[in-house]
C-alpha cells in the first residue's frame, strides 16, 4: 500500500493544479482573516483589533476553513478523481495489479497527505501575518498554547478532509470535473445555506441544520476561539447557527468523511470504466 | 500448472448488453493457446473493445463466463501477470513518460528498473524527461506498449495498437509485435487492419456485431488456394477440367474459370488443355485475401456463413 500512496503523491506533488490550489488558499486565506479586515478598520472587527493579534491565531484562521477552506478542499478531491476520467487515466491504473479499491484507498491516502501542507502554509503564513500586525500595533507578542495550535491544526485538517472526501465523491458520481465542481459549490454556497434559513420556520428542517458540513465545521472552529460574531459577518460563508458541541462535530464530519468514501468505493468497484 | 497449448483467455456465452436494445457481445466463445499471437478482427463497432474490457475487468459482463489466466477479470492476481494497452494509451499529460510510468509501476507493485528497462525497449529514453503531452502519437503508442510490458507480463493485450502511426511506425510495431510472440508470450491483437494481422498471428477470431463469426488460422480462413484460367473458348475447357478426379469445383467469374484443386495440378491441367486445342492465356494459383475474407465475414446483415 506504501508504494500505491507514494505513487498517488507524485501525481498530487507534480500537478501544477494542486501548487496554485495551495497559493491561492494560502494568499487569499490571509487577505480575508487578516489584511482586508485590518486594512477596513480593525477597531470595528467583531473581535477587535486582537483577532489580528498571534494569540487570536487558530480562532481566526479556523472561522475560514468551512467555508472557503472547504471549496478549495472540495477543488482538490474532484480534481483527485474527476480528471481521471477525463484523461481516461482510470483504465490504465485500473489494468495494474492492485485492484479499484486499493487505488481509491491510495488516492485519498494521498489527499490526506496533501491537505496536511495546506493547513500548515496557512498557519504559517497566518503567523507571519499576525506577528506583523502585532508589531505595528506596537502589541505584546503572545501565542497561543502548542496544544490549542495542534487541537486547530487538526481540526482544520479534518475539516478539509470532509470537503475534499465530497469532491472525490462527486468527482467519481458525475466522471469528470467541472460539474462535479459546480454540483459541490451549489452545495456548499446554496443547499445548506437555503435550508438554514429556512429552518426556523419548518421544523422538519431543523435537525437536519444539525449535521451540515457548515454547521459541525464552524462549531468546531468556535470550540477552538474562532468568533461567533466573526462567522456571522462572514460574507458568502457567514453562519449564524446552531452550533453543537465538539465531539458531536467530530463525530458528523468523521462519520460524513467515512460515508463519502464508502460511496465513492461502492461507485468506482460497481461501475464500468468505459 | 498450465503447459503449452491450454487456455490462457477463455470466455464461455460472455455478453454484454447496454439497456434493452444494445448487444454489444453476444454469446462469446473465446479461447486464447498459451505462446500464440491471437488477433482479434473486426469492424469498428463490432463489439471488439468491449470484449478486450471485459477480459480487464474494466467492463462487467451481462452473463456468461470469463477466465484470464486462471482468475476472474480483473483480479489483482491475474493482472499482476496481463499487460494492456486499450484504445488510445491514457496518461497524465504533466508527467514526463519515466514518471508516468513511475506511477503505473508503483501501483503494479513492480521494481523502478524496469521502468527504464521498458523505456529503452521502446526507445523512448531520449524523451522519458519530456511530458507525455509533447509525445507525437507515436510516441504515446510506444509508451502505452512501455506501459503494457511494465510487468514483463505473460500476457499482452493490445487493443489497435497501431492506430494513428505511420507506415514506418506501423511496421516497427509490427515487428515489435512479432518479437514479443516469438519470447513466449501470449499476445492477443486487436486489429481492423488486415495486413497487420496476416503478418503477425498465429490464430484470428473475426467477429461481427458482437458475434465471433470464424476463427482459426489465417491459412484456414483464407481457404485452400485454387486455380485461375483465362482460356478460349472457355465453356471446353471448363468441360475438360471438370472431368478430371481430383478437382473439386470449376466455376467461372469474369471470363475466367476458378478452379478448387490442388495449385500442384496446374502442368496437368495445362497440359491437357493445349493437347486439347484450347488456348489457355493465363493460369496461376490464388488464394482468397484475408482482407477479402474479412469483408465477407464482415458484411453486416448477412450470414456469414
Amino acid at each position: 500500500m506504501t508504494r500505491n500512496v507514494t505513487a498517488e503523491l507524485l501525481v498530487l506533488r507534480k500537478r501544477a493544479a494542486t501548487w496554485i490550489l495551495l497559493g491561492i488558499w494560502t494568499l487569499l486565506g490571509i487577505f480575508f482573516a487578516y489584511v482586508i479586515p485590518y486594512a477596513l478598520d480593525p477597531e470595528d472587527a467583531p473581535g477587535g483589533v486582537e483577532q489580528f493579534f498571534p494569540e487570536s491565531l487558530a480562532g481566526t484562521l479556523l472561522a475560514g476553513f468551512p467555508f472557503f477552506g472547504g471549496v478549495f478542499a472540495l477543488m482538490l478531491g474532484v480534481f483527485a478523481l474527476g480528471s481521471e476520467y477525463g484523461w481516461d487515466t482510470l483504465k490504465t491504473l485500473f489494468t495494474q495489479r492492485p485492484g479499484r479499491l486499493r487505488v481509491l484507498a491510495a488516492k485519498l491516502a494521498a489527499l490526506a497527505i496533501v491537505l496536511v501542507p495546506f493547513v500548515l502554509a496557512l498557519f504559517a503564513a497566518g503567523a507571519v501575518t499576525s506577528y506583523v500586525i502585532a508589531q505595528i500595533e506596537d502589541a505584546p507578542i503572545s501565542w497561543p498554547s502548542a496544544w490549542l495550535l495542534v487541537r486547530a491544526i487538526a481540526a482544520g485538517w479534518l475539516i478539509l478532509a470532509v470537503w475534499a472526501a465530497l469532491g472525490v465523491l462527486l468527482g467519481v458520481l458525475t466522471r469528470g470535473t467541472s460539474l462535479a465542481i459546480g454540483i459541490g459549490i451549489l452545495y456548499a454556497l446554496v443547499i445548506e445555506g437555503l435550508l438554514s434559513a429556512f429552518a426556523d420556520s419548518v421544523t422538519v428542517l431543523e435537525p437536519l441544520t444539525n449535521v451540515f458540513l457548515r454547521a459541525n465545521g464552524y462549531s468546531l472552529a468556535t470550540a477552538l476561539g474562532a468568533s461567533s460574531q466573526n462567522i456571522e459577518a462572514n460574507g458568502p460563508g457567514s453562519f449564524s447557527g446552531p452550533f453543537v458541541d465538539s465531539p458531536q462535530a467530530l463525530a458528523v464530519l468523521a462519520a460524513f468523511i467515512a460515508a463519502f468514501a464508502a460511496l465513492s468505493a461502492l461507485l468506482l468497484r460497481r461501475r464500468d470504466v468505459a | 500448472m498450465s503447459g503449452p497449448g491450454d487456455l490462457v483467455i477463455e470466455t464461455r456465452a460472455l455478453t454484454k448488453r447496454y439497456g434493452d436494445s444494445i448487444v454489444a457481445v453476444d454469446d462469446l466463445d473465446l479461447g486464447v493457446r498459451r505462446g500464440e499471437v491471437y488477433g482479434f478482427l473486426g469492424p469498428n463497432g463490432a463489439g471488439k473493445t468491449t470484449t478486450l474490457r471485459m477480459l480487464l475487468g474494466l467492463v462487467r459482463p451481462t452473463s456468461g463466463r470469463v477466465a484470464v489466466l486462471g482468475a476472474p477479470p480483473g483480479a489483482p492476481q491475474g493482472l499482476a501477470r496481463i499487460g494492456a494497452m486499450v484504445e488510445a494509451p491514457a496518461f497524465y499529460p504533466y508527467l514526463s513518460g519515466r514518471d508516468n510510468l513511475r506511477v503505473l509501476a508503483g501501483h503494479a507493485g513492480v521494481g523502478e528498473d524496469r521502468v527504464d528497462a521498458v523505456l529503452d525497449e521502446v526507445r523512448l529514453t531520449d524523451r522519458a524527461a519530456d511530458r507525455s503531452r509533447t509525445y507525437s502519437l507515436g510516441m504515446k503508442q510506444r509508451l502505452g506498449v512501455a506501459a503494457a510490458l511494465l510487468k514483463d507480463p505473460e500476457l499482452l493485450i493490445l487493443d489497435e495498437p497501431t492506430n494513428g502511426l505511420d507506415p514506418a511506425g506501423m511496421a516497427e510495431m509490427r515487428d515489435f509485435i512479432r518479437a514479443l510472440g516469438k519470447g513466449g508470450r501470449t499476445v492477443l491483437l486487436s486489429s481492423h487492419l488486415m495486413g497487420e494481422v496476416e503478418q503477425v498471428t498465429d490464430r484470428v477470431g473475426v467477429i461481427r456485431d458482437g458475434v465471433l463469426v470464424a476463427e482459426g488460422t489465417v491459412e484456414d480462413l483464407r481457404g485452400r488456394a485454387g486455380l485461375r484460367v483465362r482460356a478460349e473458348p472457355l465453356p471446353e475447357a471448363a468441360r475438360l477440367i471438370r472431368a478430371l478426379p481430383d478437382v473439386a469445383e470449376v466455376t467461372s467469374v469474369d471470363g475466367l474459370l476458378d478452379v478448387t484443386v490442388d495449385t500442384s495440378r496446374a502442368p496437368t491441367i495445362n497440359r491437357l488443355l493445349v493437347e486439347a486445342g484450347i488456348a489457355v492465356s493465363e493460369l496461376y494459383a490464388q488464394k482468397a485475401s484475408l482482407e477479402h475474407v474479412f469483408l465477407e465475414l464482415t458484411k453486416s446483415g448477412e450470414d456469414p456463413s
